[in-house]
Formats: C-alpha cells, sequence, structure tokens
C-alpha cells in the first residue's frame, strides 16, 4: 500500500486546452478518495496521468515516496479499472485475470492459484472459462476488478466503473466496494461525475471544477461546509438554495440583506446566501417574506417544495413526507440561521449565519 | 386454430397444383412413349413401300403394346402436288395432335429416294397414370402441407421472423416437389427406354423430331411451375398474414421494390449463365455446329483425367500463396501508416494506388520491368554487377513473378482494410494492456493481432477466392507458358472455350473452379460466424 502525491499538475493538449492547471492533492496510503465533478472538469485526465497514460506537461507524480512522473503504467505498480472495464475479449476470464500476472513473468500454476482466489473472492470463479461476451455488465466488472486485485498494486484506479451498469447492480457494487476496501485495506482513488457515488463511498471527496481543486474533505465536511459556492452547489440534491444579496453593517453586527434578511458573522459586500432545502422553513414567522408554491414533489419519504419569492428567486424546501401542501397556496419562508452559508463575490466561502 | 386452418388449406391447395403439375408430366413423357413407338411404326411400314404399287387407301393395323400405350394407327396416303412439295425431307415426321389423339406422318419416298410420293401416317392414343405418381404426389402434398403448416405456428409465435420461416418452409416444400418430379420422371423415362430402345437411343435427345420434352426441358418446366406455386403461395401467405402490421407489409414491399433491380440483374447475369454453363458442361459444342449432343459426364471424367487440369489447379493453388505473404506486408504496412504523421495521407494514398489501376495496364508495366533484355529489373540488376535472368522466360521464376505483381497489387487494398480494422482496436484495450505491463511488442502480439482476427481473415478467404480467379496478369504476361507454368485455372477455361472451342468443357471446367470457391465462401462463413466481439 502507497499513497499518492500530486504536485502541480498541469495537462495541457496539443489544441491548446488545458485539462488540468495546477492540481496539488495528497491520498493517504489505504485511503478511498474520490475525485468528483462534472464532466470535463479534468478529473479523468487527473486519474490518467496517475496512471501514466497521459504525460503531464507540468508537476510531479509520486507514489509512496517514489517520483514516477517518468515512469511507463506498467512500472508504477498502478491498476486500473476502466468504464468499460476494457476485458481482452479474445481471452477467457481466466486469460484475463492473469495476463498481468503473465506480463510480469509469474509462472503458470502461480497465475492459476491467484486468479481462482481472486475470482472465488470476488464470486466470479464458475465463469473462468467463459469469454467476457458471455458475462453480464455487473459480471464484467467483476473481472475487471479481479484483474486489477490479482496484481496487488500500491494504487488502484477506477475510471467510473460503475457507470455503465443499471441502478440496482450499481448501488450494491456501490457498497460491495466499500466493504472490499475496508477488507483489503487498499488505496483507492475512484473517478465519477455522480456525487452520490462521491458521498456514499469516499472517505475523502476530492471535487474538482474547470481543473482545478476545489475541495477535498470528508463527504459529510465538504455537504456542510464547502469550501466555494460551486461545490455547495454540486454536491447535494435537491439543489442547494442560493439567494443574492449584500453583507453589510461592522463588528459583530453583519446583516446579509436580500430577498431574505439574516444575521451573519461575514466580511461586508456583495455576496449569496446558501441554504440547504432542509434549512428552509415554511409557515408563519415574524418579518418574513412571503412566497408562493409553484410545484409540490411528494417522493414518499419526504417531500419537495418549489417556491418563488416575489422578486422572482426560485427556491427548494425539504419537508416531511407527511406534509401537505398545494401548489399556488402563499407562505411564509424562512431560514434556520445557523445552517445558513455566505459566499463572497468569488464564491468563496465568506462566512456562516448567526443565531 | 386459425392458422391450422389456414395451413391445412394451403397444404390442399399446393397438393392440388402439384398434382395437376404431375398430370401433365406423365401426360407428355407418356406421349414421348407413344410418339417413338408411332414413328418407329410409320418408317417401317415406309421402307417396306413400293413406290409402284397402288398403296390402300386406308390400312389399319393394332399394335399391342404394355402399359399406357394401348393401340397404333396406321393411315396411309398418297400424296400428289402441292402436298408433296410441301413436305420436306426435313420434315421427315410431322406431328399434330387433337384434344385425345395425336398424329404423326412419316413421308415416304419413291424408288431411288428423290421424290416424296406419299405419308404414313400413324395415331395413338393417351396413356393412363400408373398409381405409384398418384402416390408421389399425394404423399408430397401431405409432406408440403406439413411443413407450412409448421411455418405458419413458427410464425405466429415471432411475428418479426414471420417472413423467413415461410420462405425457408417454401424453399422446403419446393426442393420436394422437385426431387419428386425428377425420380418421377426418371422412372418414366427408363420405363420408356426399357420398352423402345433403340428409338429413344437415338432420338431421346432430339426434340425437332419428337417436338417432345425430353429429361431436361420436363425438369426445367417442372422446377419452374414448383418455383412459381411455392413463391406464390408464400408470398399470398406472407401478404395475407393478418399478423403482419401495414407498416411492416409496407417496409417489407418497399425493400423488395429496392432489391428488384439487383435481383432481376442476378438472375440474368449471374444464375442464367450459371445455369447455361451447368447445361453445357453435360454437352459438347464447338461453338460451329448448332447440334449440341448430349454426353453426359463425359467432359468431366475427361477433366479428371487431364493433367493439364491438375497442373493448372497445382499452379492456382501455388499462386494463391501470395495471399498471405501479402497480408504480412500490409499489416506491417498499416501498422507504420497509422501513426499521426504529416503527409500520411498522401503516403496512403500512394500504396493504395496499383489496386485501382487496370490489370491490363498493370500486367504491361511489369512485363517492362522483367523484359529480358532491356527490363527495369535486369538493367538494375547488371548496374549492380549482377546477372541478368530471364523472368517471365524461365519456368521456375514465371509464377513467383506474377506472384510478385499480384502482392504489389493487393497490398494497398489490403493495407486499407487492416487500416480501418487498427482503427476498430478499442484504445482502452491497448491502454489496459499498458498498464498490465505489456510492452509495445507484447501488446501488438497479445492484443491487436487476435482482435484483428476477422479482419485477417475476411483478408485471407476473399484474397484467396480472388486468387482463384486470376486472368489479366496471365493472359497479358506470359499466355500460361512458358511450358504451362503459369497456366492457372481461369486461363485453361479460356483457353477451351475459345481458342480450342471446347464450350462443353471450358464449362465443366468453370462449375469445378465455381465449387471451389462456394465451398472456400462458406469456409469464410463459418469461421467469421465466430467472430471476436469487440464490444466486450
Amino acid at each position: 500500500m502507497a499513497g499518492v502525491r500530486l504536485q502541480h499538475l498541469v495537462k495541457r493538449f496539443p489544441d491548446g486546452s488545458t485539462a488540468v492547471s495546477g492540481l496539488t492533492l495528497d491520498v493517504q496510503a489505504g485511503e478511498f478518495l474520490v475525485l468528483v465533478g462534472p464532466s470535463g472538469c479534468g478529473k479523468t485526465t487527473a486519474l490518467r496521468m496517475i496512471a501514466g497514460l497521459e504525460v503531464p506537461t507540468m508537476g510531479r507524480v509520486l507514489i509512496g515516496e517514489q517520483d514516477v512522473t517518468d515512469l511507463p503504467p506498467g512500472d508504477r505498480d498502478v491498476a486500473m479499472v476502466f468504464q468499460n472495464y476494457a476485458l481482452y475479449p479474445h481471452f477467457t476470464v481466466q486469460e484475463n485475470i492473469e495476463f498481468p500476472l503473465r506480463m510480469r513473468k509469474v509462472v503458470a500454476t502461480e497465475r492459476a492459484r491467484r486468479a481462482r482466489e481472486v475470482a472465488e473472492s470476488l464470486g466470479i470463479a464458475p465463469y473462468l472459462a467463459r469469454r467476457p461476451a458471455e458475462l453480464s455488465g455487473g459480471q464484467r466488472q467483476r473481472v475487471a476488478l479481479a484483474r486489477a486485485l490479482v496484481r496487488e498494486p500500491a494504487v488502484f484506479l477506477f475510471d467510473e466503473p460503475l457507470s455503465n451498469l443499471d441502478a440496482q447492480v450499481r448501488a450494491a457494487t456501490r457498497a460491495e466496494l466499500v466493504r472490499l476496501h475496508r477488507r483489503l485495506g487498499i488505496t483507492i482513488i475512484h473517478v465519477t461525475h455522480d456525487q452520490v457515488e462521491a458521498m456514499s463511498m469516499a472517505q475523502r471527496v476530492a471535487v474538482m471544477h474547470e481543473g482545478r481543486l476545489e475541495q477535498c474533505a470528508p463527504p459529510m465536511e465538504v455537504y456542510g461546509t464547502p469550501a466555494t459556492l460551486f461545490t455547495a452547489q454540486f454536491v447535494g440534491s435537491p439543489l442547494v438554495n442560493t439567494i443574492s444579496g449584500r453583507v453589510d453593517g461592522s463588528g459583530g453586527r453583519q446583516v446579509f440583506t436580500g430577498p431574505l434578511v439574516v444575521p451573519v458573522h461575514a466580511t461586508p459586500g456583495d455576496a449569496t446566501l446558501a441554504v440547504r432545502p432542509e434549512h428552509l422553513r415554511l409557515g408563519p414567522a415574524e418579518g418574513a417574506p412571503e412566497a408562493t408554491i409553484v410545484l409540490v414533489e411528494p417522493l414518499g419519504a419526504e417531500t419537495i417544495v418549489h417556491l418563488a419569492l416575489h422578486d422572482g428567486t426560485e427556491l427548494r424546501a425539504r419537508l416531511p413526507g407527511n406534509s401537505t401542501m398545494e401548489a399556488g397556496a402563499v407562505v411564509q419562508v424562512s431560514v434556520d440561521p445557523m445552517q445558513a452559508l455566505v459566499f463572497d463575490a468569488a464564491g468563496r466561502l465568506a462566512g456562516r449565519g448567526r443565531g | 386454430m386459425m392458422t391450422d386452418r389456414r395451413a391445412v388449406r394451403w397444404g390442399l391447395l399446393l397438393s392440388a397444383i402439384w398434382l395437376a403439375g404431375a398430370l401433365l408430366v406423365s401426360y407428355r413423357v407418356g406421349a414421348a412413349a407413344e410418339n417413338a413407338l408411332a414413328v418407329q411404326e410409320a418408317r417401317s411400314v415406309g421402307e417396306s413401300f413400293d413406290a409402284t404399287q397402288r398403296p390402300a387407301r386406308t390400312a389399319t393395323r393394332y399394335v399391342p403394346v404394355a402399359g399406357p400405350i394401348q393401340q397404333v394407327v396406321r393411315v396411309m396416303t398418297r400424296l400428289v402436288g402441292p402436298a408433296a412439295e410441301r413436305m420436306r425431307e426435313e420434315e421427315r415426321v410431322l406431328v399434330w395432335r387433337t384434344l385425345r389423339e395425336r398424329y404423326i406422318s412419316v413421308p415416304v419416298k419413291d424408288a431411288d429416294a428423290w421424290d416424296i410420293v406419299g405419308a404414313v401416317v400413324v395415331a395413338a392414343n393417351p396413356v393412363s397414370i400408373p398409381w405409384i405418381v398418384w402416390l408421389a404426389v399425394f404423399g408430397s402434398g401431405l409432406l408440403a402441407a406439413a411443413l407450412l403448416r409448421r411455418g405458419m405456428r413458427l410464425a405466429a409465435t415471432d411475428r418479426e421472423t414471420a417472413p423467413y420461416y415461410l420462405v425457408a418452409d417454401g424453399i422446403a416444400v419446393l426442393a420436394i416437389g422437385t426431387a419428386v418430379s425428377a425420380l418421377l420422371l426418371r422412372g418414366h423415362l427408363e420405363d420408356i427406354a426399357l420398352r423402345l430402345p433403340e428409338v429413344t437411343a437415338q432420338t431421346r435427345f432430339d426434340p425437332m423430331v419428337l417436338t417432345l420434352p425430353n429429361g431436361r426441358v420436363v425438369a426445367l418446366l417442372l422446377a419452374g411451375l414448383w418455383a412459381v406455386c411455392t413463391v406464390g403461395l408464400v408470398g399470398v401467405a406472407w401478404l395475407a398474414s393478418p399478423r403482419q402490421s401495414v407498416a411492416t407489409r409496407r417496409t417489407a414491399r418497399t425493400a423488395w421494390a429496392f432489391l428488384a433491380p439487383s435481383a432481376l440483374h442476378l438472375l440474368c447475369f449471374t444464375l442464367g449463365p450459371l445455369a447455361f454453363t451447368a447445361w453445357l458442361s453435360v454437352h459438347r459444342w464447338d461453338l460451329l455446329e448448332i447440334d449440341r449432343p448430349f454426353i453426359g459426364l463425359a467432359n468431366y471424367a475427361e477433366l479428371v483425367r487431364d493433367p493439364l487440369f491438375w497442373k493448372a489447379l497445382r499452379n492456382t493453388a501455388l499462386y494463391s500463396l501470395y495471399v498471405p505473404v501479402t497480408m504480412v506486408l500490409a499489416l506491417g504496412a498499416a501498422v507504420l501508416l497509422n501513426q499521426p504523421l504529416r503527409g500520411i495521407r498522401v503516403l496512403r494514398a500512394m500504396v493504395f494506388l496499383p489496386a485501382i489501376v487496370s490489370y491490363v495496364a498493370i500486367a504491361m508495366v511489369w512485363q517492362w520491368i522483367y523484359h529480358a533484355d532491356y527490363g527495369l529489373l535486369n538493367h538494375v540488376l547488371r548496374s549492380l554487377g549482377a546477372s541478368g535472368h530471364d523472368w517471365l522466360g524461365d519456368p521456375a521464376t514465371a509464377l513467383p513473378a506474377l506472384m510478385v505483381v499480384s502482392v504489389w497489387v493487393q497490398l494497398g487494398y489490403q493495407m486499407v482494410v487492416y487500416l480501418a480494422g487498427l482503427q476498430g482496436v478499442p484504445a482502452t484495450l491497448l491502454e489496459a494492456a499498458r498498464l498490465d505491463g505489456a510492452n509495445a511488442w507484447t501488446r501488438f502480439w497479445q492484443v491487436t493481432v487476435p482482435l484483428l482476427r476477422p479482419v485477417s481473415l475476411y483478408l485471407l478467404v476473399t484474397g484467396i477466392i480472388w486468387s482463384f480467379q486470376v486472368f489479366a496478369l496471365v493472359y497479358v504476361m506470359t499466355e500460361g507458358g512458358p511450358t504451362r507454368a503459369t497456366d492457372v485455372l481461369v486461363y485453361q477455361i479460356y483457353q477451351n472455350a475459345w481458342e480450342f472451342r471446347r464450350m462443353g468443357y471450358a464449362s465443366a471446367l468453370s462449375w469445378v473452379l465455381f465449387a471451389l470457391l462456394v465451398g472456400l465462401t462458406l469456409l469464410q462463413w463459418r469461421l467469421l460466424n465466430k467472430r471476436v466481439e469487440h464490444a466486450a
């Protein structure tokens, strides 16, 4: 097991576009880190640079204490699971799993033993003699995983390995990957665009946006204290409520003024107030503005209510499943000041609400 | 069940049509026997007739014959004036018929065999149908009904493939019908041959004399009848089937409309000539005479004994070895030209160029290159201090020299196909192999080459099929020489047909080549069906 250190990684493509601009990231040995972001944010390019499939324009990649920036992929002791699994269609499952060992000149009996061991631990031993085309998506995914595991590499790289699975299998595989990580204590860097995947699997989530790292923190911290407005908006569903306004005042008496007025601790200036849907309160409150209910989405366990303030600001509130709300009704809207976040004009966290 | 009842109805209808066809055939075949008998009778009367003697106005004689032919009526008349003029020697046998009877007249000549002085007219009765025919007809009708019923059942369970089931069963029914007809016909003809040995031997294949169908005509008629019936039945069943939605039917009709021109073309210019050469291959024909006597399988027997044929086959097989050689070079070239370099397109086009140039032009250029005295190759060799060689004049080097030209021509085409194949190899597979620790060489042999297997197979088999059809190179460069060292199958076909005017033999050769190519094509199908799936 080894950690991975990325130092000021830059990747510029020949066509002039920049995929990754100055990424610095420390992955601890044995950590499950999820690299998440919208498509085109550079997360896959970053992963490919760790794998050695792309050469960084600038910066270094370290695995353990070794600088591997100039090493070919095969010499880096990393294994990768691809989105489309990249199984060799002309080999059987067994030959697929044994391939990395064969390349490392492991003797045949040892190869067969280790392939069978891994296959048994992943429940694919009955399919060893089949070809990939004869397997289901979930089974292929396990074969790809087995091919990565059998080498016992220092680092595992997962490039959206769950996105080709259907929803049910995906949920099951998610839990299984977490269990596997706990059992083996391996270092995993998992790339995905799915924030649910990131939140549910990661020990730490690294959010990337336009080639930069927005925040790298445990999932609940990313959710509760997002470092940037982008992160606040990217993580969490339904979308976080954002209200434009200003922070005025000084000392301990600043107030956010906009469609809603909230006492805050924050640097004065133009600001955006971000409130999670579950921290929005609907109902009579003194001095609270009124909003019209636009749409009610009962989801069973909870009900999502879409509202519009008089100035047109759209809000979403998450209420218990038994709430009775009617579209067209007018309600007063207030926020829990302790849970409100204030972001400055540049989108950086500038403070929070106060009680 | 609805479909069951309809299937039975179709089966009955098919049996009825089949029965009518069989009756017609029996009638025609029986008539052949009668006529043969009648002609024999008329001739014997005519030959013994003394022209000076005044013939009786009419004379009737009953000839007892076993089987369907019951009687032969002999009528003698004296022909005078215009009637005798009209009756030319070639028309020594005239046949006319009423609904129930047929008359055959044979001219009678005078003593010095110059003037036609009379005619013998023979009448014959229609024939009865043997019980075995009835049995066969009903049997095959039932079988056809059962097959159609099965097809309908299968079609009912699967709407999409219904037409295919129907067509497949239609073909099966057609095959059964044709086989039964052929069997019946053969039995009948053998029966006639037994009864009328001499006449049959001389006149069986002379339709101008007997105006009657012989075996092949009847067989063709029957097969045609069956084809029309079956296609009609299947078409009606398919179109009438309520399972088919209007849109599906319209799509199918449109598809057929688009297919029709090429189908027609295929029929006229491929299947037609194919059938004609099949017919020619059992006949002898020297192109100049109208007469094309049937000689059975004699052409094929001669072919098997002909050392020249075996020599040509051997040369063709040897020649086709250029295909794997080209493939290795083409794969190498494709890998080299798959690099993203500047001007790579121009280079690719240059390598591909020979594939689009006329073979005759290529052959003439290479003929000059290989020329013993002022060829480019020998010029270069001599300037390097080596001695020249008569490449095309030496039996040992002529065929390899042709193979080199073929490699040069085919290289570009095969390279383009391999390039397309290379671009179809998923990049992630090669990346996965890199991560697994495979070097470039291993990646090529362990990933790229196995994934190119379908492409290689395609190139190998189509290449060999093409190589078996080589002609232009041989015709222009060596004319099969020296000492037949470059005599290949197609060149031998050409020579036999147009130089030796042995059309029948050439047709037999063509069919041997055709059989070889069909075999190769089937092999390719089987191998390619086990194709490697890229989308793993």
